[in-house]
């Protein structure tokens, strides 16, 4: 996918995403233990492992969703403020699409990708608005603007979550488990939408179980077991010759699945 | 006594009644709701004592009976120095009780809010009150409509205790007590003050499910 | 994160940073002195009008206010518990009529709900008190108050009991009638059990009601409570205290009612 040369240039950039030695528990349940991951601009960082081990609780720290008790987060090499308007600052550039869209049901499709642009990045209306057409058409949604999240499908719901992310301009965007909650038949058009994003140098860090997509898209593969990341490889090295007896397991138990 | 009878001689008292029920009603539940507002605030704010106080504020007031309360301010409250108008013993329980329901059913509001639409909104980088203004305010207001209908009944219900204060303008109840002890006005006095109720009622009813129709949250 | 319980209160406010921490911690502190201000104020109020007097108090470590005060409270139970049945009764059949297969039932149904969902209690009771007997019936003091207030009720105690049914999923009743049981057996046995399950926390809810009605037993001069109070008032020449006792009780009650009902309502759910 890079040439040699830009990966070079890529190596002396400060990475998008930094996670330095980050611990956090749950009460007693230690969910992350001592880990560091870097993400640089354009790439797309796939997290895979089994249910529990801790690849959700990673990504939601990214943006302090989860806090963390240990170790350090920075954004673009700077450590992710704790609170007030800076915090809300450096969210506005991650975006971040969840499981369960989490689409505002009380606003329409247009008003949800416009909202962020309007209230966050104080935006004209007008152009707010002429841009999140662009995005739903561009997700394949702009007949549904004046609808509610209620009345889409899971899997429009979902692209327009992505819409509204992408309508903040971000630096890089996080999905945790965007697919799980959908059914079979409707997977396929949200990863079309996410290989697409790829293809255009996205910064992704993507939570699934899709292995696939997983192969096909990532630049990277990080696969997390308990708290831990086990491997970190280039996919094809993963899939085809993982090196941990964890991650054979686990794509066995997988394979059967599928 | 006819009905005829019974309004050609106390039709203007019985418009006065109205009028004075339907401007209790709408003091007390103006004041109920702001009450309740700021109780939830309180209640749903971090800090602890806080938060206990307003549940506290709210137990109180959901459980005390309105006579118990309406005594209380009226009977009671002189003997620490605190002496109010009838008008405005009346006024106060027929506010504080129902705020505290008010409170209930705002917390219930918000409570259908769900957790996953807040992380949305706070990784878009809204700031609290931005989430607040975007979110839980709308939700909460446009879930609650239909309650907050029944409270604006509830609390027309409630100012009869107007009617246990001589108070210098009668209520819709404490006319039917004012006719039957000057004149037998019998079944016809009270039918006439449930009928106004009842209109109330149900216009308040209809203009409540109309609202909620219009904004109602789909999910 | 889909299922699980969560408040409002727990959610609405991320972790703290360090700096909103102190912010915390600063208001916390000040909320506690101004708490403790609020309440120093009211017992002050209380002192300089002499209520904190021991003449007004003694009388609570007498066994006979108690007893007194337990006479009351006796009759108010016996008043909130006989409302309380004839108010089931009564919201029971405005709720068959309701479901009624018959249009001038269904309408009679609503009808009754509608009145007395929309006229106070206070105004049944001047009915029972002034005007019934006029019609020449006389009735006791317990049934001038417990009629009125079960009255009152029972609209909305139809319209939980109608909830209560048609949350019973329609394969219930399907599944009877297939199984040849008549209609009406098929409600009683098997739909209106199983409704009833359901509102328990609601008529618990409704039951705080009717008790807070019954304290307008003085107006009929039934000896609950309120009235009783009124006597040891005129005995001891102790209002505030007396009246200030009183309303703890029926807070007390009606919120050990009230804790009932929600403990049975998120036992139900979690089912």
């Amino acid at each position: 996918m890079q040439n040699e040369k830009t990966t070079v240039i890529q190596a002396q950039e400060t990475p998008v995403i930094e996670l330095k030695h980050v611990k956090k528990y749950f009460g007693d349940l230690y969910v992350l233990k001592d880990v560091s991951l870097s993400v640089k601009k354009g790439e797309v960082v796939v997290i895979i492992g089994p249910s529990g081990s801790g690849k959700s609780t990673l990504c939601r720290t990214i943006n302090r969703l989860e806090t963390v008790d240990e170790g350090e987060v920075l954004i673009e090499g700077k450590p992710l403020p704790q609170e007030g308007k800076q915090l809300a600052r450096v969210r506005s550039q991650i975006g971040m699409v969840f499981q369960s869209y989490n689409l505002f049901s009380h606003k329409t499709i247009l008003d949800n990708v416009t909202v962020g642009p309007t209230d966050v990045l104080h935006k004209s209306k007008k152009e707010a608005r002429q841009e999140a057409l662009e995005l739903l058409k561009r997700v394949g949604v702009e007949d549904q603007a004046d609808k509610v999240p209620a009345q889409l499908s899971g899997g429009q719901q979902q692209r327009v979550a992505i819409a509204r992310s992408l309508a903040m301009h971000p630096k890089a965007i996080l999905f945790d488990e965007p697919t799980s909650a959908l059914d079979p038949e409707l997977i396929g058009e949200v990863l079309a939408v996410m290989s697409e994003l790829a293809r255009e140098n996205m910064t992704m860090v993507v939570v699934t179980h899709e292995m696939n997509f997983a192969r096909k898209v990532a630049d990277r593969i990080i696969f997390m077991d308990e708290g831990r990341i086990l491997e970190e490889n280039t996919p094809e090295e993963f899939f085809d010759y993982p090196k941990t007896q964890r991650a054979k397991d686990f794509l066995n138990s997988i394979q059967h699945h599928e | 006594m006819s009905v005829g009878t019974l309004l050609s001689q106390y039709g203007d008292k019985y418009l006065l009644a109205l009028l004075t029920t339907w401007r209790l009603t709408f003091f007390a539940f103006l004041i109920a709701f702001a009450v309740g507002v700021i109780i939830t605030v309180i209640r749903i704010c971090p800090i602890r004592p806080l938060r206990l106080f307003g549940d506290f504020y709210v137990q109180i007031f959901r459980n005390i009976p309105g006579a118990a309360l309406l005594i209380l301010l009226v009977y009671a409250f002189p003997y620490i120095g605190l002496l109010w108008s009838y008008y405005t013993c009346v006024l106060i329980a027929c506010s504080l009780i129902p705020s505290a329901f008010c409170s209930e059913y705002l917390m219930a509001g918000m409570n259908t809010i769900q957790v996953g639409q807040i992380e949305a909104a706070r990784s878009l980088g809204m700031t609290f009150f931005q989430l607040v203004k975007n979110l839980v305010l709308p939700q909460a207001l446009r879930t609650s409509v239909l309650q907050l209908t029944n409270l604006l009944v509830g609390t027309m219900l409630t100012t009869a205790l107007a009617s246990q204060v001589p108070m210098s303008s009668t209520d819709l109840t404490g006319i039917v007590s004012y006719i039957n002890t000057h004149a037998v006005g019998g079944i016809t006095a009270f039918a006439i003050s449930a009928v106004l109720y009842c209109a109330t009622a149900l216009v308040i009813g209809c203009v409540g499910s109309w609202i909620d129709k219009k904004v109602r949250i789909l999910r | 994160m889909n299922s699980q319980k969560t408040s409002i209160r727990d959610v609405l406010y991320e972790p703290p940073g360090p700096r909103t921490q102190k912010i915390i911690t600063a208001i916390t502190a000040v909320s506690l002195v101004a708490l403790a201000a609020l309440l120093a104020a009211v017992i002050r109020l209380f002192y300089i009008n002499g209520q904190l007097d021991a003449k007004y108090w003694t009388l609570f470590t007498r066994f006979t206010t108690w007893r007194f005060i337990g006479q009351g409270l006796m009759g108010t139970l016996r008043a909130a518990a006989g409302a309380g049945v004839i108010t089931f009764a009564l919201g029971m059949a405005m709720m068959l009529c309701r479901i009624s297969r018959y249009r001038l039932a269904r309408a009679a149904g609503t009808a009754l709900v509608e009145f007395t969902r929309g006229v106070p209690t206070l105004l049944f009771i001047y009915f029972f008190f002034l005007i019934v007997p006029q019609l020449g019936f006389t009735l006791s003091a317990y049934w001038k108050i417990t009629l009125p207030v079960a009255i009152s009720a029972s609209g909305v105690v139809a319209e939980v009991l109608r909830s209560g049914v048609n949350a019973v999923p329609r394969g219930q009743s399907e599944a009877a009638l297939s199984l040849g049981m008549r209609e009406r057996s098929v409600f009683f046995k098997i739909v209106f059990p199983q409704a009833f399950r359901y509102v328990i926390p609601s008529m618990i809810s409704e039951l705080v009601i009717v008790l807070k009605d019954t304290t307008f037993a003085y107006v009929v001069t039934y000896a609950d409570l309120m009235q009783n109070a009124k006597a040891l008032i005129s005995n001891y020449d102790a209002l505030l205290s007396v009246y200030l006792v009183v309303a703890v009780i029926y807070i007390l009650i009606n919120y050990i009612l009230n804790r009932i009902s929600t403990a049975l309502s998120e036992r139900g759910k979690q089912r």
